[in-house]
């Protein structure tokens, strides 16, 4: 085991990429292939851009006092974007819902080799470019025998470049000194027989991008990411799985936690799966409700948060449920939204979802999306949209895959905002006047689906972990399982009537159209009138049909 | 050798012991202790399982890649993989050899096998995926019963075969590999292609592992079988003229790190190989051809590899199939028959160790079943006369001869070849091939013969490129690779190069056509796979095998040129090369 781990340690120490190498390269390359396709190439491109992403990264996993290291190396992935045509119509223009897919994420050497480099963004221009040629020539025939779109705005913005080189992240990550504290930690769980499987994971890794483009923009920069995942899982004698879990997260690993939380957070999650184990199957249920904080972040990012990204608005496959509002009252007037990739920290916690540029070069701002309730604006990246010329550097993307506006950190603001302890008395007056035995609490989501599509129901669904009927008459809060929040998303926000003087972070990653983003939403706890949940689908298995095997001493084995 | 084993005679006999470790290992301890509770499962209404086994691999990996002169990836790990196979019912009717089975049991949030040797935590894990096997296995043995009677069934074939239990624990090596040393082989290799600017993309990549598998199961086998290979592999591509992507692949193959081909050697390997990828770029599309073939050298032992070895595995058709059952293999059904002239022998020999005093590649004590292996004479004076089998019975075949080399669907295992020696009684000096070819030729008034020197196989091709190739292979069960090096040799000896050519219709049956057999014996290593063509990187499973085998000529093979769409050649010329 040692042996392994100083292995992986020294190869964290290997020398960290020289920016200006690369980005050179890329300049470089990037120069000639676009001078000469401009030249001699029919469709001739008027932009081309590469990113490429380094990331290194380090991950273990302690599982009732065993340690697995996965160790992820080093990696950097190119992603080419080559516009064919014209801003007002070009590759990316989107028909039925698409928008086309040109770069392929291609791996490329982590060294600055030049010649490695230089031949990698060569071979993967030109398949973006035929890629691109062949899309813009079927758009163009398309074009001429549809219907003209709502929204005649063009296909790519006008932005000013960048030009900076930041201080970029480097890895460092005790790995021995985490291997034993997950040994001890996931050692804890032993303590708990009616847990089946769980685990102790810490991860930490950098994210460097470099980017250039044919309009000037050269940029590199980068920031770590750290994590601990407290999971554990149980399975109830009606075949119902049942889970929980805790994260922490921090931009380097030095800002984790140290044990004594961890420790807690490990009782806590342990003794939610037991809980549950035993707890009553929830019941379909119509009444007043309170989201924690973090639950209610997950309900903003579902429900309102995919509603405004900007290329939703702009494809009629969409459900557009908001492409026509800005200017109109969308939320209650106490209730203001901001998304802010600027913002580090929040109530203390390092957030998930900060960069300073977005994966179009586009620097990072925070964008107030609802003020007092109003609809301001949507989330932009490069692709225009009727009224919304420009990108407001939310164009994001996993590597891979192409850039589309996404979310970062969403921070709901409340002028309407109470304590806790009265906002769980509004919650048991408003029960009552409903005539409700009791209301709910969730305090943990892991997450959800919306359909944001035409084609499908606009409706969400998101997924408590952890829910207790808060009861009118006294009695002690009871935890139920197995429940779905279910509901449609216009009708819910007209629904919130307060919300908690006290922000909590959801730090998490999103998946959608361009893959998996690191994301944040910081939000207050609020109280709705009425919420509807359903039961969950469950599992018929049957818990495991051996009891756990108990003898923990191996009879043969020689000493 | 005996083909057909009597199921009753391999029961009650007592274990095989070849080897004893003397300190048991927790791994086998673990096993062990929960297959025996296992399979004592004593549940209302429920049928106890009749058979647990647990196959679990592991590797202490290193692995690099580069291109150009600049590093790509580069790993070290550890790591398990297990699986879990849980039979109800009996030897005659089980859950498995079914197609409508594969779902059902429980998921349980497990993450990876542990990889440090706790015996709670490994027990634990075994606990859990035995249930959930368990309960899938139940499933669909209820599943298989129904659809059985709505199923006519011509031959009924048991579902699993008895085997002896075998006691071999042998300790898995670590992995004593310079890392940083080998980084900088894999990086100077990988810039040898400096030096080709017409090549348009290649890589270099090492892999070398330590390790190996157990196989506990519920019979009493105990195994602990060390598994070590380490390679060396490149590959490139260029493009002719008229847009035809044209590649070649070398690969070094080795037992362990100490016994890799030289820096120098891999150098000349890795140049000979750009070499003939410019080569290719710049040579004439071949054209139709139907004649005389030759295979040199390398090539007559991919052959052997290919077109017989993977036919030399039967298939087991899973029950409840509903008629998309896989094609037939060229070899189906030809037991006693001549598959080969009569002057030919081939014997599949993993106990032999070494030859011409170099190791030999695909030497192994136990199977994956824990059955050990002997040596088999599958074909004798060019009649076949036995064929690699698992515990899995397949038409006219139960008992497993050890062959289970690749893990499979369900709880099967794939059989596969391990060293596989060709020869022929009746050989010419290999220098003379070529003028009995030319001989051939003239005789029949044709402008020019053929010669293959080097088969994609395993293939480096792309998966567009193998997706065309097994369509127009046409539901073949083993279609032939693509040759790679293929020349025209004219009347006067001259030789060209040419491009583009596949085989149409080379089967199985084409080699009882071989017209004559060189005296030279050529060692071809590989990793097989159960991919078509054993497509490089298709699975994470790999065998090591290897042919010994003489150059051949074969009568009567045509050659046609692809037809596939080329794509244009890039707008924007290659960046020049600094170095």
């Amino acid at each position: 085991m040692f042996v392994r781990l100083s292995l992986l340690c020294s190869a964290a120490a290997l020398a960290a990429a020289q920016p200006n190498v690369l980005l050179d390269a890329m300049s470089q390359e990037m120069t000639r292939n676009f001078t000469i396709l401009k030249q001699k190439a029919d469709p001739a491109p008027y932009f081309l851009s590469y990113e490429i992403t380094e990331t290194e990264m380090h991950s273990l996993t302690g599982t009732l006092g065993t340690v697995d290291v996965n160790n992820g190396g080093k990696n950097r992935t190119l992603d080419v974007s080559i516009r064919v045509g014209a801003p007002e119509l070009d590759n990316y223009h989107r028909t039925g819902g698409n928008a086309g897919q040109f770069t392929s994420g291609s791996t490329m050497t982590y060294e600055d080799d030049v010649d490695s480099i230089k031949r990698r963004l060569w071979l993967d221009t030109d398949r973006a470019y035929r890629a691109a040629a062949e899309r813009l020539i079927r758009i163009k025939t398309n074009t001429q025998v549809r219907v003209a779109a709502t929204d005649a705005s063009g296909d790519f913005s006008t932005e000013p470049p960048s030009v900076t080189v930041e201080k970029l992240p480097k890895l460092k990550f005790d790995l021995e000194a985490w291997a034993e504290r997950a040994r001890k930690l996931s050692a804890r769980f032993g303590n708990y027989p009616s847990v089946l499987t769980s685990h102790v994971s810490v991860s930490a890794m950098t994210d460097t991008r470099y980017f250039v483009n044919t309009e000037g923009s050269r940029i590199a920069h980068g920031r770590g990411f750290a994590r601990v995942v407290i999971s554990a899982s149980g399975k109830a004698t009606d075949g119902t799985d049942v889970s929980s879990f805790e994260t922490f997260e921090a931009v380097d690993p030095d800002g984790l936690p140290d044990d004594k939380p961890l420790i807690a957070a490990i009782d806590r999650v342990a003794n939610d799966v037991v809980a549950l184990l035993h707890a009553p199957e929830a019941e379909p249920f119509v009444g007043p409700a309170i989201f924690s904080g973090r639950a209610a972040g997950v309900f903003f990012h579902e429900i309102f948060g995919h509603r405004v990204e900007g290329h939703r608005q702009k494809d009629e496959s969409e459900g557009q449920t908001f492409t026509k509002s800005v200017g109109t009252k969308v939320l209650p007037d106490f209730l203001s939204v901001v998304f802010d990739p600027t913002e580090r920290k929040a109530a203390g916690v390092d957030l998930n979802g900060w960069y300073d540029y977005d994966d179009e070069g586009v620097k990072a701002r925070p964008v107030l999306a609802v003020d007092k309730g109003v609809l301001k604006t949507f989330l932009m990246s490069r692709s225009p949209i009727q009224g919304f010329d420009h990108s407001n550097g939310h164009g994001r993307r996993q590597p891979g895959l192409e850039v589309v506006s996404r979310q970062s950190n969403l921070i709901v603001q409340s002028t309407n905002a109470v304590s806790d302890t009265r906002l769980r008395q509004m919650l048991i007056e408003e029960a009552k006047k409903q005539n409700k035995p009791y209301g709910l609490y969730f305090r943990d989501i892991t997450g959800g689906f919306t359909t944001t599509a035409r084609a499908g129901l606009q409706a969400f669904k998101v997924i408590p972990v952890i829910v207790y009927r808060v009861y009118t008459d006294g009695r002690p809060d009871e935890l139920v399982r197995g429940a779905d929040i279910v509901g449609t998303p216009l009708a819910s926000f007209a629904k919130i009537l307060a919300t908690s003087d006290k922000p909590e972070v959801f730090n998490g990653y999103c998946g959608a159209e361009s893959g998996s983003v690191p994301v944040s939403a910081v939000s207050p706890a609020i109280l709705v009138s009425e919420i509807e949940i359903e039961k969950k689908a469950k599992s018929n298995d049957r818990p495991p049909l051996l009891p756990q095997p108990t003898d923990m001493e191996p009879k043969g084995v020689g000493k | 050798m005996r083909i057909l084993l009597a199921a009753a005679a391999a029961v009650g006999l007592t274990a095989v012991a070849l080897a004893q470790a003397p300190v048991a290992d927790p791994v086998i301890v673990a096993m062990r202790d929960e297959a025996a509770r296992s399979s004592k499962l004593n549940l209302p209404n429920l049928q106890p399982p009749y058979f647990v086994e647990y196959v679990l691999d592991e590797a202490d990996s290193f692995a690099v890649s580069a291109n150009l002169g600049g590093l790509i990836s580069r790993r070290r790990d550890v790591f398990r993989e297990p699986e879990v196979h849980v039979r109800v019912g009996d030897y005659k009717f089980d859950n498995t050899n079914f197609a409508g089975g594969g779902f059902g049991g429980s998921r349980y949030d497990l993450e990876a096998f542990p990889v440090e040797n706790a015996y709670p935590v490994l027990r634990r894990y075994l606990w859990l995926e035995t249930d959930s096997a368990y309960k899938g296995a139940l499933e669909a043995l209820s599943r298989k019963r129904a659809a059985m009677g709505n199923i006519q069934q011509g031959e009924q074939l048991n579902d699993f075969a008895h085997a002896l239990p075998v006691h071999y624990v042998k300790p898995f090596g670590r992995l004593a590999i310079d890392e940083d040393e080998w980084a900088t082989r894999v990086r100077k290799l990988s810039g040898i292609f400096a030096k080709f600017p017409q090549v348009k993309d290649s890589r270099v990549d090492l892999q070398s592992a330590e390790g190996g598998y157990y196989v506990v199961n519920s019979e009493g086998t105990e195994v602990k079988a060390v598994e070590n290979v380490t390679y060396v592999r490149a590959r490139a591509t260029a493009q002719s003229p008229d847009g035809m992507t044209v590649r070649d692949a070398v690969a070094f193959h080795s037992l362990d790190v100490a016994h890799m081909a030289s820096e120098t050697e891999m150098g000349r390997g890795v140049t000979a190989m750009a070499e003939n990828v410019v080569a290719l770029a710049k040579a004439a599309r071949g054209e139709d051809y139907s004649g005389p073939v030759l295979f040199e050298g390398m090539a007559g032992a991919q052959i052997f590899a290919e077109v017989l070895g993977k036919n030399l595995a039967p298939l087991r058709r899973p029950a409840g199939g509903r008629g998309g059952s896989a094609p037939a293999g060229d070899l189906e059904g030809k037991m006693g028959a001549r598959v080969l002239p009569d002057t030919f022998d081939v014997v599949d020999d993993p106990t032999q160790k070494e030859w011409r005093g170099r190791p030999l590649f695909g030497s192994y004590e136990v199977d994956r079943e824990g059955v050990i292996p002997k040596p088999l004479r599958l074909v004798e004076k060019g009649v076949l006369k036995a064929v690699l089998l698992t515990r899995q019975p397949v038409k006219g075949f139960e008992g497993s001869n050890g062959r289970a080399r690749l893990p499979g669907a369900g709880a099967a295992n794939y059989a596969d070849i391990s060293n596989l020696f060709v020869s022929s009684s009746e050989t010419i000096p290999a220098a003379d091939l070529k003028k009995k070819l030319l001989e051939l030729i003239q005789a029949r008034s044709k402008p020019y013969g053929i010669i293959v020197r080097k088969m994609d196989f395993p293939s480096s091709a792309a998966l567009d490129e193998v997706r065309s190739l097994l369509q127009a292979s046409q539901g073949a069960a083993h279609p032939v690779s693509m040759p790679l090096l293929v020349y025209k040799v004219f009347p006067d000896g001259r030789e060209e190069l040419v491009r583009g050519l596949r085989f149409r219709g080379f089967t199985a049956r084409s080699l009882k056509d071989i017209l004559a057999a060189g005296d030279d014996q050529r060692v071809f290593e590989f990793l097989d796979n159960e991919a078509p063509f054993a497509l490089i990187g298709s699975t994470s499973f790999t065998a090591e095998t290897c042919v010994v085998a003489p150059s051949i000529l074969i009568d009567d093979l045509e050659l046609h040129p692809a037809e596939e769409e080329q794509p244009k050649l890039p707008v924007v010329p290659a960046p020049d090369i600094k170095r």
